[in-house]
């Protein structure tokens, strides 16, 4: 006997049957169709890499959680861990063929060694756009408008861009006299506010700095009101870029109810040069479901030459859980649309005429392979979704007409012969 | 200013009373599709039913009159200004009287015939019925007794057309009478909207009407 091996997969890792691939490739199309309706372009890098292309780029932390492994051939090799590091290896290696500035799209996956939670996974999917080769605010209010026309596109209506600058925090905490060697350690306590509240937070930079630093900042990065009342509240010189960003967004038709301008956003800062954003879902508690900003510079490590850009990541698993919870994703459909049976091979080639048919008019068919009883080839037509059988027996041949069978309502309808792909078409009308 | 009627059908003479009745004066169209009042500065743009809400739409026209249905069928969102009270009709669902369907459910997976598709599929995605639509430019009623449909979609006034042709109401899908439509064009009519709501209004609207104010609003 053969040893029969268990059919597991690694953890971390997922199978996805026909049912959940058909919502997935639902929300990836639209993710998709709408950076294409942008104009942006996308590239592809190989899932592995030289080792030394990857490490270091991600932190101590990020580093220990590439994957790595030595080829056949001894080299080392890692896996791909994002999509913003090959593509700055790819545009430092091609700049010259490239269109200036440059706009791509990448939708692939991606792997990181991280222990597996509920929403974490080890292998997934990012999909990411940025627009590089240029420092104006447009480009930045761009990728804004673009996270607006895809969570639109989805079906979203509660959700909510949080923007920041990471030039105004430099500002803010200049003027209240933060000394610059605490920037990053307080930046990191200020992102915690959502997460332990302004007490604790207020509590731990006082660890660090005087009481009255930390209220005269806390004071002004929980400020309330509304977007113009909080930008206007900032001294002049401090708020432009800011200013500026928010207005183009406007001009660009993103509603304000979906903006925040929320100068305690704080994700990110640490390697963002000028505005950063997150998306929350307001009915759906799932965290941020969307992140980017502006870098300065994104082929440093590979070139000489300075590419600024502005980019997003959308965390497509949480999009995708996000959908199904509010009832977004409950009618996509599979790919069979009709059913064509036969029971008999004498009625064999009039049934295969009709598939014929069906396809040729833009239908997705099929035929069942197997002459068994009709009530079986209707169970299969069940399981698989198929919203209508096509029944040709020798009868319906005689009398030129063809019977669909409506799945969903187990109605009957028989019509001329030559009126059937017209009949299923006018269904869908 | 222009504004777009029918050229012939249903709603032309009854359109040309009702632009006469508000003061309006000018000659009979004849073969021209362009007729300039009398009276004011208006064009009358004489148009096809159908093409009426573009020509709004793209602000080549700044007023219209059309009958609901149109508007409905062609799915343009338009500002309707008042129901006029002229062209009133129906847009019903008819069954030859014999028929087994007795109801809107009984129309499931049936063929309708219909030169408003857009209007019947809204209206049975509304009702949870799952028709074949048949698209037609005209003469539906002859559909079902020549097998190609079940049941027709078709605008009644009198009733009289679907009876000579053996068919019944089985129900109402939509009321329509001519409306009068206008667009979004901000800066061309903001300004005139305001006018023809205010009486008398003054010159900083950018446009001052010879007479109090158009179409009784």
């Amino acid at each position: 006997m053969t040893q029969i091996i268990t059919p597991k997969i690694l953890k971390g890792t997922r199978d996805f049957l026909p049912k959940d691939m058909a919502k997935r490739q639902y929300v990836m199309e639209k993710i998709r169709s709408t950076f294409i309706r942008f104009g942006y372009d996308t590239i592809e890098t190989p899932v592995i890499e030289y080792a030394e292309t990857l490490l270091g780029k991600y932190g101590d932390e990020g580093s220990k959680l590439v994957y790595q492994f030595k080829d056949n051939g001894g080299r080392q090799i890692a896996l791909r861990y994002d999509q913003t590091v090959p593509f700055a290896r790819l545009v430092a290696a091609n700049y010259q063929a490239l269109p200036m500035p440059f706009k791509r799209y990448q939708i692939s996956r991606v792997w990181r060694a991280d222990r597996p939670a509920k929403g974490r996974y080890r292998e997934f999917y990012q999909c990411d756009i940025d627009i590089i080769g240029t420092e104006s605010l447009l480009a930045d209010a761009e990728i804004a408008k673009v996270i607006f026309s895809v969570f639109k596109t989805l079906g979203f209506t509660d959700f909510t861009i949080k923007f920041n600058s990471r030039r105004l925090m430099n500002r803010i905490l200049e003027s209240v006299g933060v000394p610059a060697s605490r920037t990053a350690d307080v930046i990191r306590l200020i992102d915690k506010l959502d997460k332990i509240g302004k007490k604790s937070v207020a509590r731990e930079l006082e660890c660090i700095l005087s009481k009255e630093i930390v209220q005269k900042l806390l004071k002004i990065i929980t400020a309330s009101g509304a977007n113009r009342e909080k930008i206007a509240s900032l001294k002049k010189e401090d708020s432009q870029e800011i200013r500026e960003f928010f207005k183009l967004c406007l001009d660009f038709g993103i509603s304000e109810k979906n903006l925040l301008f929320d100068l305690s956003l704080a994700r990110g800062l640490d390697y963002y040069t000028g505005v950063s954003y997150e998306v929350v879902l307001n009915d759906v508690a799932i965290g941020s479901v969307a992140g980017g900003g502006r870098y300065g510079d994104l082929c440093g490590l590979f070139c000489e030459k300075k590419f600024s850009g502005a980019g997003v990541a959308f965390g497509f698993d949480r999009i995708v859980f996000a959908m199904e919870e509010l009832g977004l994703l409950s009618e996509i459909p599979l790919s069979s649309q009709v059913l064509v049976t036969y029971f008999d091979e004498s009625v064999l080639p009039n049934s295969l005429a009709i598939f014929a048919e069906l396809q040729e008019f833009g239908f997705n068919a099929e035929i069942y392979p197997e002459a068994i009883s009709l009530s079986k080839q209707f169970k299969y037509a069940d399981k698989k979704e198929i919203p209508f059988v096509v029944i040709c027996g020798s009868d319906e041949i005689q009398k030129e007409a063809v019977t669909i069978k409506s799945m969903k309502t187990g109605k009957q309808k028989t019509v001329p012969r030559n009126q059937l792909t017209e009949y299923l078409k006018g269904l869908s009308f | 200013m222009r504004i777009a009627i029918q050229n012939k059908g249903r709603l032309s003479e009854l359109s040309i009373a009702f632009l006469r009745s508000s003061g309006l004066s000018f000659q009979p169209n004849g073969r021209s599709l362009i007729t300039r009042c009398d009276n004011e500065d208006v064009e009358i743009l004489y148009l096809r039913s159908a093409d009426i809400p573009e020509y709004v739409r793209r602000g080549v026209a700044d007023f219209g009159i059309v009958g609901r249905n149109v508007l409905e069928e062609k799915e343009i969102d338009l500002p309707i200004l008042r129901s006029l009270d002229f062209g009133q009709c129906r847009l019903v669902i008819a069954v030859p009287q014999k028929s087994s369907i007795q109801s809107i459910q009984d129309l499931e997976g049936e063929r309708i015939a219909t030169s408003y598709p857009n209007t019947l599929s809204c209206y049975l995605k509304k009702q949870g019925v799952s028709a074949s639509i048949i698209p037609l430019r005209g003469s539906v009623e002859a559909a079902p007794a020549l097998d190609l449909a079940d049941a027709i979609c078709d605008l009644v006034q009198t009733g009289k057309t679907l009876k000579d042709n053996g068919l019944t109401p089985l129900v109402t899908v939509l009321e329509s009478e001519a409306v009068l439509i206008t667009n979004l064009h901000r800066i061309k009519t903001e300004p005139l909207l305001r006018c023809m709501r205010v009486s008398g209004c003054g010159a900083d609207c950018g446009f001052t009407p010879s007479s109090n104010y158009y179409f009784n609003l």
